[in-house]
């Protein structure tokens, strides 16, 4: 019985190989970022992540465009209000030959929280209240209370090895193990070789992989975290393909016959948020004194702030074209996305008007405050809407600072008027409406994100019942509600949408940009 | 001279003590690291309970006494980052800092005071003028746009050298190096020039001040007036008395380098400890940066304190100054 089971998919793996074009290479990445450990349950930021889905593999994957498709869980389905079944993966082999079953995402799931770290990947278990294996490929995770976008949780859900990583799975034994290698045992396209802090990742091909056999030999992924020196890198023939290449830099490209650029939508929209508190430190009238309330709580005023900010020249000028005008927090064709949206008009004279109306014709002043260091263009889009805020009579004082300096104080509500990137990585709205629309409320876990006390009671209803509804219809079109009632409040405007380059010899390589910005060695083609 | 050594010793427990202080309420001002790193779908509880897991929650005082109590113990904490022990991290990437600071200063000091000495002696000649001249581009020149382009030149238009990275290493006591390799070589040559450069330029500046000095006193007069060849002056007598100023500032050099060399090993990437503390600062990992500042601290007091052990070694008059 066993045995038939490994046949079927043997021979679907081994007619891929003998068609595919096997090339016996070496691809080398020059990546900006790179993990903090190889244990992939340790840290939930993007390089990290990127990093780990080459050993690993998650429970439910990500697509391209970062929706939901069949990972290591090939089905899943809600059995009752609380309980969600997953149908696993049959015939997958971990590195160390040993099998994929139920127990490895029991171990998984429970292993998480004991040994995350600041970054704290309990996140992507927060609804999980037990585990019950079925069968060894039929696992029933118990939720508390329902759970509507639970395996949009499990996108970052990384499945290691339970009989290897039995040993490493305490905060003091996890990084020894994983670091080392004894425990690096995943079932992902690619098996560990070596890594250092900091230092390149030297993988090399598993040729069991279930999704078929990748076409590189070996990878090497090198930290490279400045910008020129991994263009240089890349023209130097160190590298074959690199990760975000800076818009100066690609104007550049665009001109180099030996580099092919690959331009793609990211996820990161820029929105700038306007504090709703009935006193807010950084807003003055321009002669200095104290405002009697706070002008950004009128809606005229923040409309009119929204029709001051010309998103085409921000793309066209700012981010030299690589980025597109953005009229809602995530990118369209999300989930939650509504198509209803209208895009702000840039009307600098309207803008004037709605400031007199509201009673501020002679305009006031305001001090706004972002990220330097952190997303492209982020301080240039800053002193863009700088230039542009004075234009129509609300004197700014632009800041853009470093990111170390921005988010501590962000997070203690220093700032009025503040701006930057989100990105919706789950791809859907429950993620970002969650966190940033809805007010602020311990209790039933939103609003950790919301700076700018937006309490809008409608919004707040709509975002506890869309989580409640298992159907996904119906809770797409309450998110898109909620989403439309948010950008009408203009409490956050948002501004654009960026769009990430890659860099590669041309010629050598093809693949397909991923709107979470990853780089996927296994998706990356040999083009010869 | 073992009461110079103990205040020695005094000295440098003060100042990596308040080095440690300082550094503890650098980071509390700014505000607390996990905002930083947090990922945006955390939960307010999430956040509480990572707070609470790190002790970041807990008062300024008490978050440093327990620092200090592990300290006594050994333990100089793991990184916020990486979960790894500080001193493996920092002790990982010290060897490729080591051999890196290592060769490119002794051979800046090296060559530039050699040529220092020769501008100095022969001020008037055309080689002179030129050395002087292209020490002032030493100076000047920012150095991450000089790596820049010997990363352009050698490595993407000539082809000759890498473009960064650290080449392949062999294992001497169970520590990894590179410079024994010709590969590692290849590897270090850009980064020893980027970083030599301003050393070279302040040695030859150094070496010929003091040079011209020394050359114009009775001592050199009348050592040529016993027939001593020039050689032999140069050698015995003017390197000796210029030595001072030389070995001060070669001390100061070393150390800085050592501690600070961000901007070369972030350009060739060169998995150093200079690109371990700037990172560590930018993303608030206490434990790391405690940890670094207090080494330095202490390298800084050590160098020091063996630059007066060579200055009573070279001059005796210091020797004599020291006894009585």
């Amino acid at each position: 019985m066993k045995k038939q089971s490994f046949l079927a998919p043997l021979a679907l793996v081994l007619s891929l190989t003998t068609t595919s074009v096997a090339s016996a290479q070496t691809l080398t990445m020059g990546v900006r970022g790179g993990p903090e450990s190889m244990d992939p349950h340790y840290s939930a930021l993007g390089p990290h992540a990127e990093a780990a889905k080459h050993i690993f593999d998650t429970l439910v994957w990500s697509g391209t465009d970062l929706q939901i498709e069949p990972g290591l869980a090939t089905s899943w389905s809600p059995v009752d209000e609380d309980t969600w079944e997953f149908k696993l993966r049959k015939g997958v082999k971990f590195h160390d030959g040993s099998d994929f079953d139920a127990e490895d995402v029991k171990f998984s799931i429970e292993r998480i929280p004991v040994v995350s770290g600041p970054t704290t990947t309990t996140i992507y278990v927060r609804r999980v209240a037990g585990v019950e294996v079925i069968d060894p490929h039929t696992i029933h995770i118990h939720t508390d209370g329902q759970a509507a976008t639970l395996p949009n949780d499990f996108i970052r859900l990384f499945i290691v090895s339970s009989e290897a990583a039995a040993d490493y799975s305490t905060p003091e034994t996890a990084a020894e193990g994983f670091n080392s290698g004894a425990a690096t045992i995943g079932t992902g396209p690619y098996k560990y070789v070596s890594w250092e802090p900091k230092g390149d990742l030297v993988l090399e091909r598993n040729d069991d992989y279930w999704r078929g056999k990748g076409s590189w030999e070996k990878v090497v992924r090198k930290e490279i975290p400045n910008d020129s020196s991994r263009l240089a890198a890349l023209k130097a023939g160190q590298v074959d393909v690199i990760n975000y290449v800076s818009s100066v830099d690609y104007l550049a490209l665009e001109n180099d016959a030996n580099i092919d650029a690959v331009k793609g939508d990211s996820v990161y929209i820029m929105n700038l948020q306007l504090d709703q508190r009935e006193k807010t430190p950084l807003v003055r009238a321009l002669d200095g004194t104290e405002l009697a309330q706070n002008p950004l709580r009128d809606l005229r005023v923040r409309q009119a702030i929204d029709h001051a900010i010309d998103r085409q020249t921000m793309v066209d000028i700012v981010l030299e074209g690589l980025g597109r005008p953005a009229n809602q927090m995530m990118p369209p064709g999300f989930f939650g996305s509504s198509e209803n949206i209208p895009m702000p008009e840039y009307n600098p004279a309207k803008a004037k008007q709605l400031l007199a109306d509201a009673g501020y014709g002679d305009g006031f002043e305001v001090d706004l405050y972002c990220t330097a260091d952190r997303l492209p263009g982020d301080g240039a889009i800053c002193q863009g809407l700088g230039q542009m805020f004075t234009q129509v009579g609300i004197k700014t004082n632009v800041n853009a600072i470093s990111k170390t300096v921005y988010f501590p104080a962000q997070a203690r509500l220093e700032y009025s008027m503040f701006m930057n990137g989100w990105g919706t990585l789950t791809g859907e709205a429950s993620y970002t409406l969650g966190g940033l629309a809805h007010s602020n409320n311990p209790d039933v876990k939103l609003g950790a994100y919301n700076r700018i006390e937006y309490k809008n009671d409608d919004v707040d209803r709509l975002l506890q019942t869309g989580a409640r509804m298992m159907d996904a219809d119906q809770r797409r079109a309450t998110y898109e509600e909620a989403m439309e009632k948010v950008m009408a409040d203009k409490a956050y405007i948002s501004i654009v949408q960026l769009q990430t380059v890659w860099g590669a010899k041309a010629g050598s390589v093809e693949f397909t940009p991923r709107y979470d910005e990853d780089t996927l060695a296994f998706f990356i083609k040999s083009a010869n | 001279m073992l009461g110079f050594i103990i205040q020695r010793f005094l000295q440098a427990i003060g100042v990596m003590a308040v080095m440690s202080l300082i550094v503890f309420c650098g980071v509390y001002a700014i505000g607390n690291p996990i905002d930083i790193v947090i990922p945006p779908e955390a939960t307010q509880d999430l956040r509480a309970e990572v707070i609470r897991r790190l002790g970041l929650d807990r008062p300024l005082y008490e978050q440093y006494f327990i620092f200090l109590v592990n300290l006594l113990k050994g333990d100089l904490g793991r990184s916020f980052v990486y979960n790894i022990p500080v001193l493996e991290l920092i002790g990982g990437r010290l060897p490729a800092t080591l051999e890196l600071v290592l060769i490119s200063v002794v051979s800046a000091s090296i060559i530039g005071v050699s040529l220092g000495i020769y501008a100095g002696y022969r001020p008037e000649s055309w080689t002179a003028k030129t050395i002087m001249a292209a020490s002032v581009l030493g100076f000047s020149v920012p150095s991450f746009w000089v790596g820049l382009i010997l990363i352009l030149t050698f490595a993407v238009n000539l082809g000759w050298l890498p473009a960064g990275g650290r080449g392949a290493t062999i294992d001497i006591w169970g520590v990894a190096w590179s410079f024994p390799t010709l590969d590692g070589l290849s590897h270090i040559i850009l980064p020893a020039i980027n970083l030599a450069l301003f050393k070279l330029a302040m040695m030859i500046r150094l070496a010929r001040a003091g040079t011209r000095e020394i050359m114009l006193t009775d001592t050199i007069k009348f050592a040529r007036a016993a027939g001593l060849s020039e050689i032999t002056i140069l050698r015995q007598h003017l390197l000796k008395l210029i030595s001072i100023p030389i070995i001060t500032v070669f001390g100061l050099e070393l150390g800085s380098t050592l501690a600070f060399a961000v901007v070369t090993e972030t350009i060739f990437s060169w998995p150093g400890v200079g690109k371990l503390i700037i990172d560590s600062i930018a993303v608030l990992d206490r434990p790391v940066m405690v940890a670094y500042l207090i080494l330095v601290a202490f390298l800084f007091v050590t160098i020091n304190f063996v630059i007066d052990l060579i200055f009573a070694l070279i001059d005796p008059r210091v020797r004599r100054g020291a006894a009585s």
